[in-house]
Parts: structure tokens; sequence; C-alpha cells
């Protein structure tokens, strides 16, 4: 049926001339896809910038509360998991299809180590009312506070009943988050944002801090959970890979899936080395006695 | 056997991986939303007969033109040429046996029509009324309408579009046959890729936003709402980045299709090409820098407003290079006034008078007086409906013989182009008037005294509908009637006119080796349109 009769090579699709061709065609496919996978999570970085230099102790006093020992060890586990991709596309090139598995199901354990302490953090939030939309948060009544069933909340630390799952910003956290504003509200450090934000009438209004720590959370679910699901599709693709990887299909001739995935897989890596110190880690020192 | 005869069962249309046919499914589906988005504007024209609101009462009236605008915008005139005529003849004209990318080209199309269907859903289910643009707080906080779907049906469609225009960028650095340089391109080609570069910068930014817009209706967390410390400017930002570059996207196809005509029907090598090609980057880089010109009465910083000014008059100058190459080509070009020639010419004067008064509104001051008034419908229209449908109509008629194998009616073809351009004119000329005056946009009564200007824009919307129904009709007509095409029935040198009239799937039977220049007419090339008038070959 084909019209020219010259050789053939396995998995080379009829559109192209030849192998060198259709790798340079799905390569640069996929650094154009994550060309577009940049401005989409730039518009989340443009909202995060917008509203951090607008209300930055509400983001301090937000981010705070996010545990960077688990933001570190994930961060940490990411980065183990990329180098675990480049030898699989390492060992792809040289043909070895044992090395290949073995590190597809590694890459793939740390993934899903990944997402496994990401659920964590969510439940934390969800337990402490600190998912930004109303109704998501663990409804607790009066009488049985949720932090007494968490039983690993610092010892004092006070939790208003939540009966209807809002987002709460009450108790130990609101008070630090009146100190560090109160203090840079004194040293002239608030922004005219916060002036207006922060306060009613001259006073600190609870309420008012409250929606802009919030607006804090909100980004970090969009922005956090975005990035989850970019992981679980890698997982999906790491699956696949390793279907084929077990097949014996790379080689040193064929071996640009596992090449693309493997940009994918970084990419997803780095978006989270620019979230982590965004989220878990700037301003944090505005609660823990720096400042200067 | 040609790629219309290979296989005649559903199942061999909807599984395709054949850009062709793709095409023709994207023909078919983006001629559906014109229809439907033309009988909204039918119904918009007919409200504002009467200075009072009559037919529609105002509620209804908002839900129609936003869904005019929304389905006009999103499902029509975006993916009208690129997926179209892009997807036809981008491979064809670089010597490509299809896309890179097939297998993504057919799941644009998918993508498309979920995107579409959950539209036409919500419209079905009680509409939305917010305007295209889905302003916050309208969107989130007082609109009644199915928001949500509607987005949601936007938000899905963007990805088809971003997966074509990764697919174009793809197939032009990777596809190219052998011999066919960068600077052998046909312009067309170039426009694609500068209007592939928009879409995969500029969609995704759009969708987040959109994303974002649905999390805050459902969530209520006041990312947009200034009462709990959100920024509705912000999702103005947001949303012009794209939408802004998404004129672009809808205008640059359509000059690439013109540059085709323009030199194709002067018989001419196109006069300045490397110019036409760089103006068509530099449209798409620029594009991106000037979003605050829709913003200059939203609240923004008042120095933000000059520098957006400033670059809006920046943006105007390449789309000038390309205006006064085409015309320094037409000087001594031994030029014919067939049909597709017809709509080029009128692109260029309706292009001339959208693009100008693009100038008047990008002016800060101007603009506070003209900002939502019927100047800017006008003003958008022109460029729109005058740019981009001109162009996409000029192109269907121009490569009709070699999709279809069939030609049209020549005769027919000429009554309609010369319909739509004193139609279109008679239509949205007056509404340049209306505006100045201080008519508002978006309301469905009006002052008794605008009434007589009105009823002029109403008679030339239906003049202009007679003249875009006129093409459905000897265009279907040619497709059982109309006689058999030749290869090149004008005589022209470009790659897809040296391949049979439908071509054959895999388009060319061996590679072609490319050892000329775009646009290169001369006797040794077999283009002698005398002697193929004489062999009774030409339809001119």
């Amino acid at each position: 049926m084909s019209t020219h009769d010259h050789y053939h090579p396995p998995g080379l699709q009829h559109q192209f001339e030849d192998m060198k061709q259709q790798e340079e065609s799905v390569s640069i496919g996929m650094w154009a896809f994550l060309v577009q996978e940049i401005m989409f999570f730039g518009g989340l970085f443009t909202a995060y910038l917008v509203f951090r230099s607008r209300y930055p102790m509400a983001f301090a006093a937000g981010s705070n509360h996010l545990d960077a020992f688990w933001g570190g060890l994930n961060t940490l586990v990411l980065i183990v998991s990329s180098l675990t991709m480049a030898l699989t596309v390492y060992y792809a090139q040289k043909g070895n299809r044992n090395m290949q598995v073995i590190l597809i199901i590694a890459t793939m354990f740390f993934g899903a180590v990944f997402l496994g302490v990401k659920a964590i953090e969510y439940s934390d939030k969800f337990n402490h009312g600190l998912v930004p939309v109303a109704g998501l948060n663990h409804k607790s009544k009066a009488e049985e506070p949720a932090a007494k069933e968490e039983g690993k909340t610092a010892a004092g630390e006070k939790h208003e009943p939540n009966p209807r799952g809002e987002f709460q910003w009450t108790g130990e956290n609101y008070e630090a988050s009146v100190k560090i504003i109160t203090e840079a509200h004194e040293k002239k450090y608030l922004t005219k944002y916060e002036e207006v934000g922060y306060y009613s009438n001259g006073e600190l209004d609870q309420n008012k801090v409250r929606d802009k720590v919030r607006i804090f959370y909100w980004i970090y679910f969009v922005m956090t959970g975005l990035h989850a699901l970019h992981m679980i599709v890698g997982l999906g693709l790491m699956t696949w890979l390793l279907i084929m990887a077990w097949r014996g299909t790379y080689s040193a001739d064929y071996y640009s899936p596992v090449e693309i995935s493997g940009l994918y897989w970084h990419f997803v890596d780095i978006v989270w080395i620019f979230l982590f110190p965004l989220l878990y880690l700037l301003g944090r020192h505005f609660m823990h006695g720096g400042g200067h | 056997m040609t790629y219309i005869t290979n296989g005649f069962t559903l199942k061999s249309w909807l599984l395709t991986k054949d850009h062709k046919r793709i095409a023709l499914m994207y023909l078919i589906a983006v001629s559906v939303f014109f229809l439907l988005g033309g009988l909204y504007a039918a119904a918009i024209r007919l409200e504002l007969l009467t200075p009072q609101s009559d037919l529609l009462e105002s509620g209804s009236y908002n839900k129609v033109f936003t869904q005019h605008g929304v389905i006009m915008v999103f499902f029509f005139l975006i993916p009208a040429i690129p997926a179209v005529l892009g997807n036809f003849f981008l491979p064809i004209m670089i010597g490509a046996k299809d896309l890179a990318l097939p297998r993504i080209n057919l799941l644009s199309w998918y993508i498309y029509m979920i995107g579409g269907s959950l539209t036409l859903y919500a419209l079905m289910q009680g509409g939305v009324d917010t305007g295209w643009t889905f302003y916050t707080p309208y969107s989130t906080t007082f609109s009644n309408g199915y928001v949500m779907a509607v987005g949601l049906g936007v938000f899905i469609n963007g990805f088809s579009s971003i997966l074509t225009g990764l697919n174009f960028i793809v197939t032009v650095h990777t596809m190219r046959a052998p011999g066919m340089t960068w600077f052998r391109l046909p312009l067309f080609v170039w426009a694609n890729y500068a209007t592939a570069l928009v879409m995969i910068l500029g969609t995704p930014v759009v969708a987040i936003t959109i994303l974002l817009l649905a999390l805050e209706r459902v969530g209520h967390i006041g990312i947009f709402d200034p009462s709990i410390g959100g920024d509705p400017i912000l999702y103005q930002h947001l949303f012009w980045f794209y939408s802004h570059p998404a004129v672009y996207i809808m205008i640059l196809p359509s000059m690439g299709v013109i540059s085709e005509l323009i030199s194709n029907f002067s018989r001419k090598k196109i006069f300045g090409y490397e110019f036409i090609a760089f103006s068509s980057i530099a449209i798409a880089v620029f594009g991106f820098l000037v979003w605050g010109h829709h913003m200059f009465v939203s609240g923004q910083s008042m120095y933000a407003g000059m520098v957006f000014s400033f670059l809006t008059m920046v943006v105007a100058v390449p789309s000038a290079i390309k205006m006064f190459n085409w015309t320094a080509t037409l000087y001594k070009g031994s030029v014919s006034y067939d049909t597709p020639m017809l709509y080029a010419l009128g692109f260029m004067g309706l292009f001339l008078i959208g693009g100008l008064t693009g100038l008047f509104l990008g002016s800060m001051g101007l603009n506070v007086h003209l900002t939502d008034t019927y100047f800017i419908v006008a003003h958008f229209h022109y460029v729109m409906v005058g740019g981009t449908v001109m162009g996409y109509l000029g192109g269907i008629h121009y490569w009709w013989s070699k999709m279809t194998g069939k030609l049209y009616s020549e005769f027919w073809g000429k009554i309609s182009a010369m319909l739509v351009f004193v139609g279109f004119n008679l239509t949205f000329f007056p509404q340049f008037i209306l505006g100045y005056q201080g008519m508002p946009r978006r309301y469905a009564a009006y002052p008794e005294e605008l009434q007589v200007l009105n009823i002029f824009s109403s008679a030339g919307a239906s003049v202009l509908g007679l003249g875009l129904t006129l093409p459905v009709m000897y265009l279907t007509h040619s497709l059982i009637w109309g006689k058999k095409a030749p290869a090149n029935p004008w005589m022209l040198p470009g790659l897809e006119w040296r391949i049979p009239s439908p071509p054959p799937t895999e388009n060319f039977e061996s590679t072609p080796v490319v050892t000329w220049e775009a646009y290169e007419f001369g006797e040794e090339n077999g283009l002698d349109l005398d002697e193929a008038r004489k062999r009774d070959l030409a339809t001119v």
C-alpha cells in the first residue's frame, strides 16, 4: 500500500521520513508543551506575586502554618526522583531493560511518596479548618473541638468549634499574626493595602485578617493541587513507560518516549522547586524572632 | 485514490489521522458555529431596529449579545483559519505528508467538539449574560446564567487551540521538505507559525484565569472580590493578557491568506517577503505587550496606561508594513479580479479602517470618550469580520478547488464577495458615527434620534447575511454539480498546486525537492496563464 519502498524501522510513524525526524518532532513537541505549561502555572504565579506584595504579613502568618519539614522532605523526594528519571533515560539509551524497570519503579515510588506526604499535609489543613472553601473543612461541634481528636496539637492550643466547616483563623494562629502585624504597623512596614486590609477604624479586624490569610491558603491549595494533578499524570506516564520498558521496547535506536516523559517529569519537579520556597519558606523569619 | 475516496465509512472519518479530513471536519463544525453566531447577530440587529427594548427585554438581550460574542470569538474566529485552512494546507505547502503529530491533531478536534457541545448545552439550558469577557464581579457574584458551564466549555476549547498551535510549531520546524528553507516558506506558513506561538503562549493563561473564575464562583474565596481583599482588575489583566493576543490569533492567519492572494492574483513575486514574514513574528511578540489598552478606564495606573498606549502605537507598525508591501505587490502586477482576490482587496480596505480606528482607541484621551460605545463595536468588527472573515472566505474560495476537486461558480462568487463588502460597510460604518455620538454598547434601548443610523446598520446586516448565505449555497452546489477542477486552475507556483485536486492521502507521490523561491512566476515554471486559458484550464 505504501508508495515508497525504502526500509521502515519499527516505531517509525508514516508521516516521518526517518527516526531522526520523528525524534526531533516529539522532542520539540514536548518542549512546546512545557512552554504552555509554564504559561499555565504563570497565571498562578502572577496571582501569588500580586497578593504576596499586597499582604506580606498575612502571607507570612499563613506560610508559618505550613510544615517546612514535610515540604522539605517532599523537595528531597522529588529531587531524588529526578535522578532516577534521568538514569532511566540513560539506561534506555543503553538498552538495559532491567535497570530501566528498576529505575522507573523507583521513580514511581518517590512520586507516590510525594503524593502521600501531600495527603498528610492536606488532611492536617482539613482538620485545622485551613481549607479556604467553606464546608470543605472538618465540621466540629462546640463540645468536641477538632484539635482534641487530632491529639498531636501543641498543648494549650485553642480551637473554636467549626460546625459548618468554614475557614478558621483563630486562637494561636490569629494571635501570632496579630503580633507580627502590630509590630510591622508600629515600624510602619505595612503596605497601604495592609493598612486598610487588616484594620477597621484603627482597630485590628479579625475577620479582615482571616480573609487575607485565606487568600494565601487559596493560592497554596490551587498551586499545590494543580501540581499534584501533574504528578498524578506523571505517574500515569510512568506506568505506561514501565509496561513498554518491561517489553524491552526501548533501545539506542528508539528511546524518545522515555526522553520526553523524562522532560515532563523534570518539569513537574522544577515547578515544586519554585513552590516550596515561595509557599513554605518566604517570610518565616517574621514569625521566628528575625525580621531585620 | 484521493483523500476523500480513501474510505467512506463514518469510522474512516471520525478516527482519521489525515490532516485534510480533520480540516474538513473542522470546516463543518466551525460553519455550524458561525451560523449560530450569525443568528444571534441577526437577533441583535432586529432588536436595535427600534429605540425601545421591544423584541427582546434587557435580560434576554444581554444573553443574546454575550452568546454571539462567545460563539463567534472562541468557536469561530479563533479556530477558523488555522484549524481549517492551516490544517489542510500547512503540511502541503511545506511538502510534508501530514502534520508532525496527527493523533494530537485529531485529539484537538475532539476537544473542540467537547468544548463546543458543552457551551451549546449551557446556551440551551438558559445561557449566560456576562458579556463574552466574563468580567468579575458580574460573572462571580451577580450573574444567574450558566457561567460555569460556558466557562468550562471555553476552558476545554482552549486546549484544542493549544494543541493545534503546538502541532504547527513542530511541523514547521521538522517537516519541511528538502530545499524548503525558512525563507522559501509561503507567507501563509509564516503567519500560521506566528499564530501558533501566540496560541501556546497565551491560551494557557486564559485557561488558568477561567479556572480561577470557576473556583471563585464555587468557593467565594475572594480572589477577585474587593470586599474581602481580592482584585477584580487582576481578572481583567489576566483575561486580556490572552484575549488581546487572541485578536492576533484571529487576524494573523488571515493576513497569511491575504499575502497568498495578493501575490498570486497579481502574478508577481510578493514585495518585501522578509518584512512580511518578520512582521508576523513582530505582531506575535508585541501583541503580548498591549493588553492594558483594554483597561484605560478600569482603574489601572495612569503610567501603565501611558506605556500601553505607546506600545499600542508600536504594534500598528508591523501591520502597516504588511499593508504597504501588499500595495507595492499590486503595483505593476497583472492583477485579476477572481473571487478570492475580491475578498483580498476587500480585506485591505476594511482592515485599513479597522486598524486606523484602533489607533484612535489606543490614544488614552480619546479612549475615555469612546470606550464602551459603538465605536469600539465598529472597530473590532472591522478587524474581526473585515479582517478575519474576509480572509477566511477568500481562502476558502481560493483553495476550494484543491480541497474538493470541484470548481464553484465564479459569477456567484463575485456577486457574494461584493454583497459581503457592501453589506459589511453598511452595517458597521454607521456604528462608528453612533459610537462617536455616544451610543453605548450592550443596551437594548437607545435614544430616538439615533434610530436612522441604526436602521442603516440593520439593513446592512441583512445584505451581509445574504452575502454570507450565498457561498453556502453555491459552494454546496459545486460539490455535486460543479465542474471537475484541474490540478492548477490559476497556474500558480505553490506546492499545493503541483499535486492533484483533491490531493491523495499522502499528499505527494514522493517527497518533493524544492528548488524555487516562494511566489516565483516565470514561464520556465510552465505557469503561462495565457497558454492555460487557451487550453481552457483556467476559470478566469
